[in-house]
């Protein structure tokens, strides 16, 4: 899927906070993960064979599992008579050219480039193709699956799964492959079985993995056109492949685009509406207070971090604006003040969890933190929402000029 | 060694896509063997070229340049139908960064697999005269999407969103294609805060039938 799998997967890891669904406890679960170490996934280096581990970052994407049985009918064209397939079909046809199909092909460069760099860039280097061949590898196991599983009930749409986590696989194992220059390889197949699997309903696996595809986009774009212009910070080659590789993120964002269209109750009454924003949010926050922890990164290629996110989430969210029917004001001045509360509450959830204190002593410094957090998040959310949506739904349309 | 470094070197080569390149007649008959990694390169650049002479456009004009009666009956036999999305001129070429991408990735695939190319800009389309429900609602000037491939333009709808979409059938390319000349000009956004410059004035060149038939 993307550089990043914006919503964090956390809940599961501090379990005193439980996997409620409601919107402002999922926020507290992705805060607190901050100070949370997490499980490690296995990275093996290649050339002597011993094992080495690495912690799984607070980035590391979510694996996504999902209800196929409901997924099943809602696609089903014996059910779905009305089901418009003329959009899945336009959409079959670009899956099916694979414009990247020779696209990812390394050089020495790599190699080279790798071993040129020092830490801490190097270790940040190998966090960031970590995270983000997770990310990739996550949507290749999600999008399979439903390829698998809707071949009889929707043959359309079930290829178009297909041929979206072979772009997936592709962009995982290039990124691998960018591992094996720093002498390191994800263990995908250890990955597959070993993480844990959050379960969403399609309905949310709509809105959470168009937002993911759609914001990688954003965030590869920005970064190649930033690198293409401040060529002095093109430390790895990677970088070159991102205006192509792209395209395919923002291709899969349209396909869940279509998706939605073709199910438009997910769109369309009050409860879409709040979601919507929601999701929005979620993505959003994680993406500007897990950024925010990694500016070495972004400033070791050129970039201000803040700046850099504040462009992603404008972008996306005009992005979003086209098929959600709701999205937050992230424009107005107040949305990014906010954010960067956050980010400083943040930071002293990320120094209590660092201090020498007792367990309960740290959970007891906590509380007055996570409650002012929430009550940022809660803030950002009530925020005036701007109407948003596809023409092709809008009850203006006819009225609207071109 | 020489596919990769060759690819490379070729994605680097946006800025200069449209360049003319003295050896593409040469990359042109090379892209014919697909399977040979290193093409990628060379295509990139011949892409505009490659179609270019074997675009039915050339025959078009011949035929219409001839007195010969037959051959315009071939052409008339030839009536096609064209897809399109249509939008104002601000909102195609200046806002929708991404439709630039989405162009000249197209036209980059076109060009590696040796495909004629079947997908124009117009601005300010005459054709537009026969949609009198569009052209009330558009804001001028108009710039189109036209295209023989009317699932590509279904798509393209889905990606725009903000776009009206119709077909209409042209007993020739020059036809369907003819657009009334006039200027265009953007103003510069008020705050441009992304860390990259905006696409270049005029990208949308290589698109316009004009640049397809006049080489």
């Amino acid at each position: 899927m993307a550089l990043v799998k914006p919503i964090s997967k956390f809940s599961s890891i501090i379990p005193r906070i439980g996997n409620s669904r409601l919107p402002s406890s999922r926020f507290f679960t992705i805060t607190m993960s901050s100070t949370t170490q997490s499980q490690a996934a296995t990275v093996t280096t290649k050339k002597k064979a011993g094992k080495k581990e690495i912690n799984e970052s607070l980035l590391t994407p979510r694996f996504y599992t999902t209800d196929f049985d409901e997924m099943e009918q809602l696609f089903n064209t014996e059910i779905n008579k009305n089901l418009n397939m003329s959009e899945f079909e336009a959409l079959l046809q670009e899956f099916k050219t694979d414009f990247n199909q020779t696209h990812f092909v390394r050089n020495k460069e790599f190699k080279e480039a790798a071993d040129k760099m020092e830490d801490p860039l190097r270790q940040i280097f190998v966090e960031f193709l970590e995270r983000s061949c997770t990310a990739e590898f996550s949507g290749f196991l999600l999008y399979k699956e439903l390829g698998r599983r809707l071949k009889k009930t929707n043959p359309v749409v079930a290829e178009i799964f297909s041929l979206m986590s072979r772009d997936e696989a592709r962009h995982a194992g290039f990124l691998n492959k960018g591992l094996s220059d720093f002498n390191l390889a994800l263990d995908l197949g250890f990955l597959t079985k070993a993480r844990k699997y959050t379960f969403f309903k399609p309905k949310f696996i709509f809105y959470a993995t168009y937002l993911s595809e759609k914001i990688g986009y954003w965030r590869y774009i920005t970064i190649y056109r930033h690198l293409k212009e401040n060529p002095d910070y093109q430390c790895y080659p990677i970088f070159k492949y991102f205006e192509n590789w792209c395209q395919d993120e923002n291709r899969h964002g349209d396909f869940f685009s279509a998706l939605m269209k073709a199910q438009p109750q997910f769109l369309n009454d009050w409860k879409a509406k709040l979601w919507a924003r929601f999701f929005c949010l979620s993505v959003y926050v994680t993406m500007y207070l897990n950024d925010c922890q990694r500016t070495a990164f972004y400033e070791g290629i050129g970039l201000n971090t803040k700046e850099f996110d504040m462009h992603v989430i404008i972008e996306t969210n005009r992005t979003t604006a086209r098929i959600f029917p709701a999205v937050p004001d992230v424009e107005n001045p107040e949305f990014k003040r906010k954010l960067d509360r956050m980010v400083e509450i943040n930071e002293q959830l990320i120094a209590v969890g660092q201090s020498q204190d007792m367990p309960l002593v740290k959970n007891l410094k906590r509380i007055p933190l996570i409650s002012a957090l929430a009550s940022e998040i809660l803030a950002a959310y009530l925020m005036k929402p701007i109407e948003s949506g596809s023409v092709d739904f809008a009850e203006f349309e006819p009225q609207l000029v071109y | 060694m020489l596919a990769s470094t060759s690819l490379n070197v070729g994605s680097l080569g946006g800025l200069i896509m449209n360049a003319p390149t003295s050896n593409s007649h040469k990359s042109f008959l090379l892209n014919a063997a697909k399977s040979f990694p290193s093409l990628t390169f060379p295509s990139k650049f011949s892409g505009a070229t490659a179609w270019k002479s074997a675009t039915p456009v050339k025959t078009a004009v011949a035929a219409v340049d001839s007195s010969d009666p037959t051959e315009k009956e071939q052409e008339q036999a030839e009536k096609k139908k064209y897809y399109f999305v249509v939008a104002n001129a601000k909102f195609m070429l200046d806002e929708e960064e991404h439709f630039k991408e989405l162009m000249f990735e197209r036209l980059r695939n076109y060009g590696e697999r040796n495909i004629e190319q079947d997908f124009w800009l117009v601005i300010e389309p005459k054709f537009l005269d026969k949609f009198p429900d569009i052209t009330k609602r558009l804001k001028r000037p108009a710039v189109a999407l036209v295209s023989t491939n009317g699932p590509w333009i279904t798509y393209m709808k889905l990606r725009l969103d903000r776009v009206l979409q119709e077909s209409y059938e042209a007993d020739s390319i020059e036809e369907a294609l003819a657009s009334n000349p006039v200027d265009i000009a953007f103003e510069k956004p008020e705050k441009w805060t992304a860390p990259y410059p905006k696409y270049e004035f005029g990208w949308w060149e290589s698109f316009l039938p004009s640049k397809t038939s006049k080489v």
